[in-house]
């Protein structure tokens, strides 16, 4: 890599990592181990195609999907067929007030298959359209549109009110 | 459709309020994750497969230079483990190395008659992989011209992939096509931009090829002396797609991949996510249901399952239809399926929806057939009056009509 280059990585890594962590540990749902991991394996993507991706117009949302398809692509790696954690994920605590509400979120998050947790993340942490998601996702609309309808029906019935207490500023 | 993009449910809202709670409590040590990276992408950059990603998405490690004086000339010596040492050499028997001035003196032999200058070039050994770029002058205007070379998995998604051309609803490009040679090697020959948004109109040829053994040879043109930041020199790269195709295949490109040390720590045989249970390709599945003879198909999603798409015409204007396969449904029916849904006697429940496309051009709107069996599958259908999802409308009503959408949807085909 050219120093130019490299230089502009560096910058860009150190601004985002940050934010792709945090993403990371929705996607799994409280997994640290795992989210350092996506995060460390989507920041080496982005360093071999950087050439590239500093030119998409939107290198941070770019980096957003290389994580979200880094994610799905070590989950189907995990089990062939497509299925909820019934075990809650080795969650490291930091120490950073994890609040009840919070672990319920997390735990809550953890029970949906990888895909729709991904689009849910996506979705309504990352404020992307369905059409955006789809395109992140490599998959339709029609996709996208169904596994959130699911996966928020799953995630009503299981924080209820509980949610609305949480997310209260 | 009943597609709102705003989050008009209060639940909606509060999840994104939580998500933004749970996840500004997590943080980690933001150097070491960038460190880490950094390394991760120094390692992927080492099992040489830095300069070559496939199709559109691939890019071009500007030459890094100094080639080692090596002899050249590669050979089938067996790829035995070379301890990637400091110095990148190692003391094990290695097949012999070609170098980065014979990889340019190889580019300079196969092309036709002009003038290769600037050139730079990584031999067989160097990191990132081996490399050779230079200006070819044939006399009508110079032109960067790059080959970058590395291996990947035989039969892997990434093999398949690095031929298969990008669906042309996402990338802009004027010609692409695929090609199976004799030897059995596949090559993907595609006419695009070197800007996706094309701000500059500077154009981008390539040709990826991927031989049965993983060899994987990847050349780029361009009509202008750089890739980018340089004027137009002339209307089109210098090597016709024939010529370009024929450049990929050549045996020398080939052997120098066979020199390449295997990286010690690269994952044998990574596993390859294939579905569980036979699945219909889409796109060729949903083209064998169309009219017979009314319509032409100008791009289509390729073997995919689950999901696919084609871009039909009947003479009156584009349409992209896209069409889903999924199983184990049933838990959403109700909520595909509302009040206005049919249900069939055989329990199929089927709806029907037309509106605005949710992100269409001027005019475009989208017709949809969703079908859900009693057992859980869905076949969802959806049409665009144009032929991508962005685009405007190209005629005031899609080509396939609603009870055609109901026909295909239904069809038995999408289960065999």
């Amino acid at each position: 890599m050219r120093q130019a280059r490299a230089d502009e990585y560096a910058e860009f890594a150190a601004a985002r990592a940050g934010h792709l962590y945090r993403s990371a540990c929705l996607l799994t749902a409280g997994d640290t181990h795992l989210a350092e991991d996506l995060v460390q394996e989507t920041l080496g993507r982005l360093y071999v195609r950087w050439g590239r991706v500093s030119r998409v117009g939107n290198p941070a949302g770019y980096a957003q999907t290389v994580l979200a398809r880094t994610f799905l692509a070590h989950q189907r790696r995990r089990s062939s067929s497509e299925r909820a954690t019934d075990v809650l994920p080795d969650r490291a605590h930091d120490g950073t007030g994890d609040t009840p509400l919070r672990l319920t979120l997390l735990e809550a998050l953890s029970r949906l298959p990888a895909k729709d947790r991904a689009v849910v993340v996506l979705r309504y942490w990352e404020d992307r359209s369905i059409e955006e998601t789809a395109d992140a996702l490599h998959v339709s609309s029609a996709a996208v549109r169904t596994r959130c309808v699911r996966a928020l029906g799953r995630l009503r019935g299981l924080l209820g009110e509980e949610l609305g207490e949480y997310a209260r500023p | 459709m009943p597609d709102v993009e705003q989050h008009s449910d209060p639940f909606e809202e509060q999840l994104s309020a939580g998500l933004r709670r749970a996840g500004a409590g997590f943080d980690a040590d933001r150097a070491a994750l960038v460190a880490a990276g950094a390394v991760r992408g120094r390692r992927r950059l080492l099992r040489r497969r830095a300069a070559v990603v496939s199709g559109a998405a691939s890019l071009t490690l500007v030459g890094l230079g100094g080639a080692l004086l090596l002899p050249g000339g590669g050979g089938k010596a067996p790829r035995e483990d070379t301890s990637v040492g400091t110095s990148g050499r190692s003391a094990t028997a290695a097949p012999p190395a070609v170098s980065g001035d014979a990889l340019i003196r190889a580019l300079e032999k196969l092309l036709p008659a002009g003038k290769l200058s600037k050139t730079e070039a990584r031999g067989t050994d160097e990191k990132p992989g081996p490399y050779v770029s230079g200006v070819y002058d044939d006399g009508k205007g110079a032109a960067a011209i790059s080959v970058s070379l590395g291996r990947v998995q035989p039969g892997s998604d990434e093999a398949r992939q690095t031929t298969r051309c990008p669906g042309k609803v996402f990338v802009h490009y004027d010609a692409c096509g695929t090609t199976r040679l004799p030897d059995g090697s596949v090559v993907m020959v595609m006419q695009g931009y070197e800007y996706p948004d094309r701000r500059v109109d500077t154009k981008l040829w390539s040709a990826e090829l991927v031989t049965p053994e993983g060899q994987h040879v990847g050349v780029m043109e361009w009509n202008a002396a750089a890739e980018k930041d340089a004027p137009v020199t002339r209307p089109e790269p210098p090597l016709s797609p024939a010529r370009l195709r024929r450049l990929a295949a050549a045996h020398v490109w080939r052997d120098a991949v066979d020199a390449m040390p295997e990286d010690p720590g690269r994952p044998t045989g990574e596993p390859t996510p294939t579905a569980t249970r036979p699945a219909v390709a889409v796109a060729p599945t949903l083209e064998s249901l169309l009219p017979k003879g009314r319509f032409t198909v100008s791009e289509s999603s390729g073997d995919d399952t689950g999901f696919g798409y084609l871009v039909v015409d009947d003479g009156k204007g584009r349409c992209l239809v896209q069409v889903n396969v999924q199983e184990g449904m049933s838990d959403v029916a109700g909520e595909l399926f509302g009040s206005g849904s049919e249900t069939l006697p055989d329990g199929t429940r089927v709806a029907v929806h037309q509106g605005p496309s949710e992100k269409g051009g001027s005019g475009a709107v989208m017709w949809t057939v969703d079908t859900l069996r009693s057992d859980g599958r869905r076949v969802v259908i959806s049409e665009l009056n144009s032929g991508a999802p962005h685009d405007a409308a190209t005629r005031t009503t899609p080509a396939l009509t609603i009870a055609r959408l109901r026909t295909i949807a239904l069809s038995p085909k999408w289960w065999p």
